[in-house]
C-alpha cells in the first residue's frame, strides 16, 4: 500500500492561518447595539475605511467609538479630534448608525454635528429585499 | 544502570515530532472559522455641506425635499419613495455644476429616521448635494 505524502500538510495548514489573520480585520465597533437599520434600495457595501464610529441606539443614546458621550457636542469635538490628523477626503469618512424610528430631534444634532466637523457621513443601513 | 541507558540511547533520536502539526494547524483554522463573524456594512455616503446658509444657494429654483412623518414632498408636491427618485433622475444632478446640484431637505419634528435616510439615499444615489434646511428659532 502505498502512504499518502502528508509531510506538507503542516506547512498548508500554517500558511493558509497566516493568510486568515492577514486578511481578517478585527471588528472596532465595540458597542453591541440593539438598532433596527433603516432600508433603502440604494445602500452598497462600504468600501471605505472609516475613521470614527457614531451611534444612536433606540433609547437616543449617543456612542462615539464605542463609547458613551452627552450630547451632539461631544461627537462634534471628537470628529474634529480624530479627523485633526487627515489629510485627504478618504480619510474623512464617519460610520452613522442609528435606530430607524427615532425621531428628527434626537439624529439630526448629530449629523449636523459630523457636518460641521469635516465628516463625510456613511449612513448604515439595510438593503431592501 | 548502563543497560538502562544504552536502551534510553537506542530510542532517543535528534529529530522533532512533527507528526501533529498539521494537525493543531488544522484545528486553529477551524476554530478561526467557526469563531469568525463576518460584517457585511452597507451604508450610503452624504457629504452634507457645513457652514452658514446662503442667499446664493437657497433660491426659488432650488429643489426641495420637504419631509413631514411619513409623507415625502418634491417641491411642494406629493410623491412616494419611487417618485422621489424619478424626478431626482429626471434632474441629471452628476452633469450640473456644483451649486445646481443642491437638494434641500427639510423635515418637521417626528420625522422618523427611516423616511429621511430613504430621502438621503435618493439625493445621495442621483448625484444631488444634500443641504439640511434649518429650522427658523
Amino acid at each position: 500500500m502505498v502512504p499518502v505524502p502528508i509531510a506538507s500538510m503542516g506547512d498548508i495548514a500554517f500558511l493558509l492561518i497566516i493568510f486568515f489573520l492577514v486578511c481578517s480585520e478585527v471588528a472596532k465597533d465595540k458597542t453591541n447595539l440593539q438598532v433596527t437599520l433603516p432600508n433603502s434600495e440604494f445602500v452598497k457595501k462600504t468600501k471605505t475605511a472609516v475613521a470614527a464610529r457614531v451611534a444612536i441606539d433606540a433609547d437616543g443614546v449617543i456612542y462615539f467609538d464605542g463609547a458613551r458621550v452627552e450630547n451632539s457636542k461631544d461627537v462634534e469635538w471628537g470628529v474634529r479630534a480624530v479627523l485633526a490628523s487627515t489629510s485627504t477626503d478618504d480619510q474623512r469618512h464617519v460610520q452613522f448608525k442609528c435606530d430607524a424610528a427615532l425621531p428628527k430631534e434626537t439624529f439630526e444634532p448629530v449629523m449636523k454635528a459630523i457636518a460641521e466637523a469635516g465628516g463625510i457621513i456613511e449612513a448604515v443601513g439595510e438593503k431592501n429585499q | 544502570m548502563r543497560k538502562r541507558d544504552r536502551r534510553e540511547k537506542k530510542h532517543r533520536s535528534g529529530e522533532i515530532p512533527t507528526g501533529s502539526f498539521s494537525d493543531i494547524a488544522f484545528l486553529l483554522i477551524i476554530y478561526f472559522l467557526v469563531a469568525t463573524t463576518l460584517v457585511k456594512v452597507k451604508s450610503i455616503t452624504a457629504d452634507l455641506p457645513s457652514g452658514e446658509k446662503s442667499s446664493q444657494t437657497q433660491s426659488d429654483k432650488t429643489p426641495t425635499i420637504n419631509l413631514k412623518n411619513d409623507l415625502i414632498m418634491f417641491n411642494d408636491k406629493r410623491v412616494d419613495l419611487a417618485g422621489l427618485n424619478e424626478r431626482l433622475s429626471a434632474l441629471d444632478l452628476p452633469e450640473q455644476e456644483a451649486d445646481k446640484r443642491i437638494i434641500l431637505l427639510e423635515s418637521a419634528k417626528g420625522t422618523p429616521y427611516e423616511v429621511y435616510f430613504q430621502a438621503l439615499a435618493a439625493i445621495s444615489a442621483n448625484g444631488g448635494v444634500v443641504a439640511l434646511v434649518e429650522d427658523d428659532k
